[in-house]
């Protein structure tokens, strides 16, 4: 029988403002891309939902940068030394960058899309996407670059960022456009086709979401010893209600099967499934950065 | 450092010495002892491991850190500047050693540099001057004559987790497997 007779305690590092601030930024990053959708690609179905996604990227994204400046000791030196003090090697590094020009592009884009200039609007919106991607994809190489945490350290882990960021981002999308259309709008009434198409999309990429979680998970199952029983933390300890339950079944699965069963599609339920998704990416953020660090690492 | 666990009594010297000399705040350590205790009576034992920064080779926290406020220094030391600090933790979350906290008044993470101004006027560490067994040996592993060095080539030593690729710079011999594993459990929620 082994005992531990004494250790210290130590502190934890990340808590919920981080994982708030990936929530947000997240989808910001997913309501940015879906509105270059229509104006930057020119897909004409999209048009609707432009004008709110950049608006909604730009809100968020206001939001975000004040959970990391509320997390950090120094918040003030903090901004001055990231441009000061660079350090090429960290992904931190970069993001001081992208926090700064990702909100800038954005709001000369919306400046450009509500003047009705199309070519300088396009202009910008393609410059936007690969920062949208990049502003939320770092964050997932911040928790990857943490290779004392087996959940973190994965190369999968800014794809998972991103795909559910786009996943959250579509979903609030479709909240906020019924919101607006049904008390702002003068004809009062839901514009059915948009959100019908964005659901499908919310569908299948919640899917493609769910085939990287399983990937993810299986592989940390069978891999070295503190990955394995990360693993089991998530699927079968403490963690599992939250990320089985919570994030992948109410927030990923049974979304998918009402927005992709044409029994089930119906306003009402597409914006229940909506709900759903947003509360359990939330979630998922959170299992993320509190899973991280459940197991003690010395 | 090498730290010849046959030696360690467990007496937590090093971590007092440790405390006095850097006015390591309440709550926080730079240095302490992990203790076990395996077995069952008449066949038990205790065992010991003195933690601290490994001031590896290839150090993570100098990697993550946006501000470059983590260096190595010449003579190899992992050195963390409180000026250019900023409290983003991003070390604490990455260094596989744990051995990092956020100075509860201060705001700035710190960690054991192994009494850096010490060493740069020619003294050892507090926690190796104070040991009373002689348990914890220091001095330029470069030097094939110092007693490191010495030690290094005679005696079988391990690390802890080699696998990390960090090449942590404190050496235990005897080192018990059973210490290393067992570990206080996390509450996070």
């Amino acid at each position: 029988m082994t005992e531990l007779v004494y250790d210290i305690h130590h502190q934890i590092t990340f808590r919920w403002l981080i994982a708030l601030y990936f929530y947000f930024t997240g989808m910001s990053a997913g309501s940015f891309v879906i509105s270059t959708l229509a104006y930057g690609f020119g897909l004409k179905k999209f048009k609707p939902a432009g004008k709110v996604g950049v608006v909604m990227a730009i809100l968020l994204l206001f939001i975000a940068p004040i959970m990391l400046l509320l997390q950090v000791g120094w918040p003030v030196r903090s901004v001055w030394n990231h441009f000061t003090y660079l350090n090429f090697h960290s992904p931190m590094s970069y993001g001081a960058f992208l926090l700064m020009m990702y909100p800038l592009n954005s709001i000369i884009y919306a400046y450009f899309m509500f003047k009705g200039d199309m070519k300088k609007t396009k202009m910008f919106g393609m410059i936007g996407i690969p920062l949208a991607i990049t502003v939320h994809g770092y964050t997932g190489f911040i928790l990857a670059f943490g290779k004392a945490r087996a959940l973190w350290n994965t190369a999968l882990m800014p794809i998972l960022f991103l795909v559910s960021a786009i996943v959250s981002g579509i979903a609030l999308m479709i909240l906020v456009m019924m919101v607006k259309d049904k008390i702002f709008s003068k004809e009062k009434k839901i514009n059915k086709e948009i959100v019908y198409t964005l659901a499908s999309m919310l569908g299948w990429l919640i899917v493609f979401d769910l085939v990287l979680v399983f990937c993810d998970i299986s592989t940390l199952a069978i891999s070295h010893a503190e990955a394995k029983e990360t693993a089991h933390l998530i699927i079968a300890g403490q963690m599992s209600p939250l990320f089985l339950g919570i994030e992948n079944l109410f927030g990923k699965f049974i979304p998918m099967i009402i927005v992709l069963t044409p029994k089930f599609r119906s306003i009402r339920n597409i914006a229940i499934a909506s709900v759903l998704v947003v509360v359990g990416i939330l979630f998922m953020r959170f299992v993320v950065v509190y899973g991280g660090q459940a197991l003690p690492i010395i | 450092m090498v730290i010849d666990l046959r030696k360690c009594i467990g007496c937590n010297t090093c971590s007092v010495a440790c405390k006095l000399e850097n006015g390591v705040h309440i709550g926080v350590w730079k240095s302490w002892v992990k203790q076990i205790q395996k077995g069952e009576y008449p066949n038990v034992s205790k065992s010991f491991l003195p933690l601290m920064c490994n001031n590896c080779e290839e150090p993570i926290c100098v990697t993550v850190c946006p501000v470059n406020a983590n260096r190595i220094e010449d003579n190899g030391i992992v050195s963390t500047d409180p000026h250019r600090c900023v409290a983003c933790r991003y070390c604490m979350a990455a260094c596989p050693y744990e051995v990092r906290y956020v100075h509860p008044v201060k705001k700035i993470v710190e960690k054991c540099n192994w009494c850096l101004h010490r060493v740069k006027v020619g003294l050892q560490p507090a926690c190796v001057e104070a040991c009373p067994t002689g348990a914890m040996v220091f001095g330029d592993m470069n030097d094939p004559e110092s007693e490191v060095s010495k030690l290094l080539a005679k005696q079988p030593v391990q690390v802890l987790k080699p696998e990390m690729g960090t090449k942590p710079h404190v050496f235990y011999i005897n080192l018990d497997h059973d210490a290393v594993e067992i570990k206080r459990e996390v509450d996070v929620l």
